[in-house]
């Protein structure tokens, strides 16, 4: 026992470098550089130098077809003041939020915490089999997903869906017209929650089995356990998936647009259709870097709350 | 450290010797023939021009010029090929010669992504023979051709004659809207209420609600929308709001097909399922109509389509209006201003819009000529709906629109879509589109 708490106190008075005199030899400079060099190029060139380009874009009317397009000119704040009173756009953010808290923030996440803690128990058979299920959505490319959709939510009687409702009696539904945003947030579920339970899954190892047997033996029920034992422990990568699935949900493209083409009536127009619409299809660039950036800022904003809520105490 | 230095030279070195051979391996030889590039975007015109290659390379070579053509096929809808033609005209990386539909013309002119052509037509023997109206119609606003319209056809309102005749509905020419919706009604009745008629119409159908759906309408009440002098779109022009009030009326009498509007591709529930199975009996249809969508080898084949499918022109919005046709010009061949092989793309684009190989594409596609000296040459003279076609032409209703037809098109498409979702009344969608056009269109668009 006295050795145990001898060798702590050892190490506390023991003089230690300061991690500011902490320096990393000079002669391993140049192999940094070589190993982190290329990156931070890639991340220059093709993340930070659009980006703030992007920013540029956003105070002008620059244009990518007509006669506006050959004479580009500085307009100030206009794109923001017009697309922060655009219904159209302020719609767009509606369904953008509506699409990430439940697709996201609920739906996946849940359901990957549910999927995790299952695969976690040990008397779970099939294990392997289950989590390669759960992980097919996410290693299928984006389009093969989109397709696979496309055929189940079929407005025609040979959709998949339509089969299972027509054996009740049911007559064909259009699917992606009649509910299109819970379409697409469970589509979206669907393709998310093999990596939310890979999350999940690698932080519940890290908690330790003996405070869970110790809250057991004190006769907290599974609930309480996970309640206030489990969830705290594993906070830091909740948040984590939290932001990470935010960031990407926000950027959702390819898998809404293939099954819906932010229709109809812009039901589904999430703000990355919006913005491709506005600066590709109708080649307002200008307008459609100001909704970037305006989309940049609330991701950010999102980003920080999640930051400092990971870092609350227990 | 020799060993990291020695690693990082290296890594420059074999940098800057993958670059230097790229740059090499991409700069032309100078010696070689001439190799033109045509970027075509439907099957039926990848097909065409496919089989006149060789007999425009033979063609040159009796000429001496020793020109090769590389046929670029990418299958892509009208607002993909407009999303991927733009990036690759800024990159400088477009084909020589794009086919193009007209609407995309007025954009990529203004923005400078199209060579102007006005000097090899003048030296062109066929440009004497193009009607005089097409000629007017392919002048952009700041008074040159950047486009070589090479098919057109008339739109009108293809409807089954051989489900009205059934019905006991009257087939001929309805004299005016009121007459139209009467008759669709009836249909309705007939038909388990299903609605009757496709006009393209909200977001969905893109840039063709507006050059299929409404600008046919409007035409027939009011054709000063938009002057080509001035290059300014009038948006309290009288034809607007009697246009919107119409689609108003038809959404409120449930003739149109406001779920089947609303699917992202909307011409496929409409024109290609329930128009060839006679569950949605009249179709605003371009001439292509008897070819491209419903002819033997088209989308959805209609068997005996000349017998149990005929036309109206669009009836006119008040007692006493001339029935008429529509017009628009159809593709036409634009160079990208960054080629570097102009001249060829030219006698290309020419070649392509003369003679036999023009006759050939006008069958496939079930277009009209855009000049007087075809309707004799096969195969085009063995079809009568064609040729008739081109003989329309002269009769019916064309408004040229310059720098913003776009920016229209987007605001009529979202007036319209308000409209199919009964949130807007006519009048209401007026209003809307005007604000919403006004905004962005800028002031130096709007009258």
């Amino acid at each position: 026992m006295t050795t145990s708490t001898s060798a702590p106190t050892r190490a506390a008075t023991a003089p230690q470098p300061s991690p500011l005199r902490r320096r990393r030899p000079r002669r391993t400079w140049p192999f940094v550089l070589l190993l982190l060099g290329p990156g931070a190029v890639l991340i220059v060139v093709f993340i930070v130098v659009p980006a703030l380009y992007g920013a540029y874009l956003s105070f002008t009317n620059t244009q990518l077809t007509g006669f506006a397009a050959r004479d580009p000119k500085f307009v100030g704040i206009d794109n923001y003041t017009y697309l922060l009173s655009s219904s159209d756009f302020l719609a767009s953010l509606g369904q953008t939020g509506q699409f990430v808290l439940f697709s996201a923030i609920i739906g996946q996440t849940v359901l990957g915490m549910v999927a995790a803690i299952l695969l976690s128990r040990p008397w779970v058979r099939g294990k392997g089999l289950w989590g390669a299920a759960v992980l097919m959505p996410m290693i299928v490319p984006e389009v093969v997903a989109s397709l696979t959709w496309a055929s189940v939510l079929s407005n025609n009687s040979e959709g998949t869906l339509n089969r299972l409702t027509g054996l009740f009696g049911a007559d064909p539904t259009s699917w992606l017209q009649v509910v299109p945003m819970v379409s697409i947030i469970i589509v979206n579920i669907w393709r998310g929650v093999a990596f939310a339970m890979i999350m999940f899954q690698a932080a519940l190892e890290d908690v330790p089995v003996d405070l869970i047997e110790a809250a057991r033996i004190d006769g907290a029920r599974a609930v309480q356990i996970f309640r206030h034992i489990t969830l705290p422990l594993i906070r830091g990568p909740v948040f984590l998936y939290l932001l990470l699935t935010t960031i990407s949900t926000v950027g959702v493209f390819g898998l809404v647009y293939f099954l819906t083409q932010g229709g109809p009536g812009g039901a589904t127009r999430l703000a990355a259709i919006y913005i491709y619409q506005r600066a590709l299809q109708f080649a307002q660039i200008g307008i459609g870097s100001a909704a970037s950036m305006i989309l940049l800022a609330l991701v950010l904003v999102l980003g920080l709350v999640y930051v400092r809520l990971s870092k609350v105490e227990v | 450290m020799k060993r990291t230095r020695k690693i990082a030279a290296l890594a420059a070195v074999v940098v800057a010797a993958s670059g230097l051979t790229a740059c090499s391996a991409g700069s032309d030889s100078s010696n070689g023939p001439i190799t033109v590039s045509i970027l075509e975007s439907k099957q039926i015109g990848i097909d065409s021009v496919k089989k006149q290659i060789p007999g425009f390379e033979a063609a040159m070579k009796k000429q001496g010029k020793n020109i090769k053509v590389k046929l670029v096929g990418d299958i892509l809808t009208d607002p993909q090929l407009v999303t991927k033609i733009t990036q690759q005209f800024i990159a400088g990386q477009a084909p020589d010669v794009i086919d193009l539909g007209d609407s995309m013309v007025p954009g990529f002119a203004g923005a400078g992504y199209l060579a102007p052509q006005d000097d090899y037509l003048a030296k062109w023997d066929g440009w004497d023979h193009y009607f005089p109206q097409i000629k007017k119609a392919m002048v952009r606003q700041d008074g040159k051709i950047y486009a070589l319209v090479h098919d057109t056809g008339v739109q009108n309102f293809f409807y089954r004659k051989d489900l009205l005749t059934k019905y006991g509905v009257d087939t001929t020419q309805p004299a005016t809207w009121d007459d139209m919706i009467s008759r669709l009604e009836q249909i309705k009745a007939k038909n388990g209420n299903l609605p009757p008629i496709v006009i393209p119409a909200g977001t969905a159908w893109g840039g063709g609600s507006w050059a299929e759906g409404f600008q046919p309408i409007l035409a027939g009440v009011d054709q000063n929308y938009y002057s080509l002098k001035t290059g300014k779109w009038d948006l309290k022009s009288p034809g607007w709001l009697p246009t919107f009030n119409l689609y108003s009326d038809l959404v409120t009498k449930g003739l149109l097909p406001v779920q089947d509007l609303e699917n992202p591709n909307p011409w496929e529930p409409t024109k290609y399922k329930k128009f060839p199975a006679g569950k949605l009996q009249v179709s605003a249809q371009g001439t292509w109509g008897w070819k491209f969508d419903w002819g033997p080898g088209g989308a959805t084949p209609i068997p005996d389509l000349e017998t149990k499918v005929d036309t109206w022109q669009y009836p006119a919005m008040d007692a006493g209006g001339k029935t008429y046709g529509w017009s628009g010009l159809g593709s036409s061949y634009g160079i990208a201003a960054k080629s570097q092989h102009k001249e060829a793309a030219m006698l290309l684009a020419e070649y392509l819009s003369s003679g036999v190989p023009l006759a050939d594409q006008l069958v496939a596609s079930g277009a009209a000529p855009v000049r007087d000296d075809i309707a004799n040459i096969k195969p085009f003279s063995g079809e009568p709906k064609l040729v008739q076609a081109g003989k329309d032409l002269a009769s019916s209703l064309y408004v040229p629109t310059g720098d913003g037809s776009e920016q229209i098109a987007q605001a009529v498409a979202n007036a319209t879509e308000s409209i199919l979702q009964g949130k807007a009344t006519g009048q209401q969608a007026y209003d809307a589109f005007v604000k919403d056009a006004t905004d962005l269109l800028g002031p130096a668009l709007v009258k």
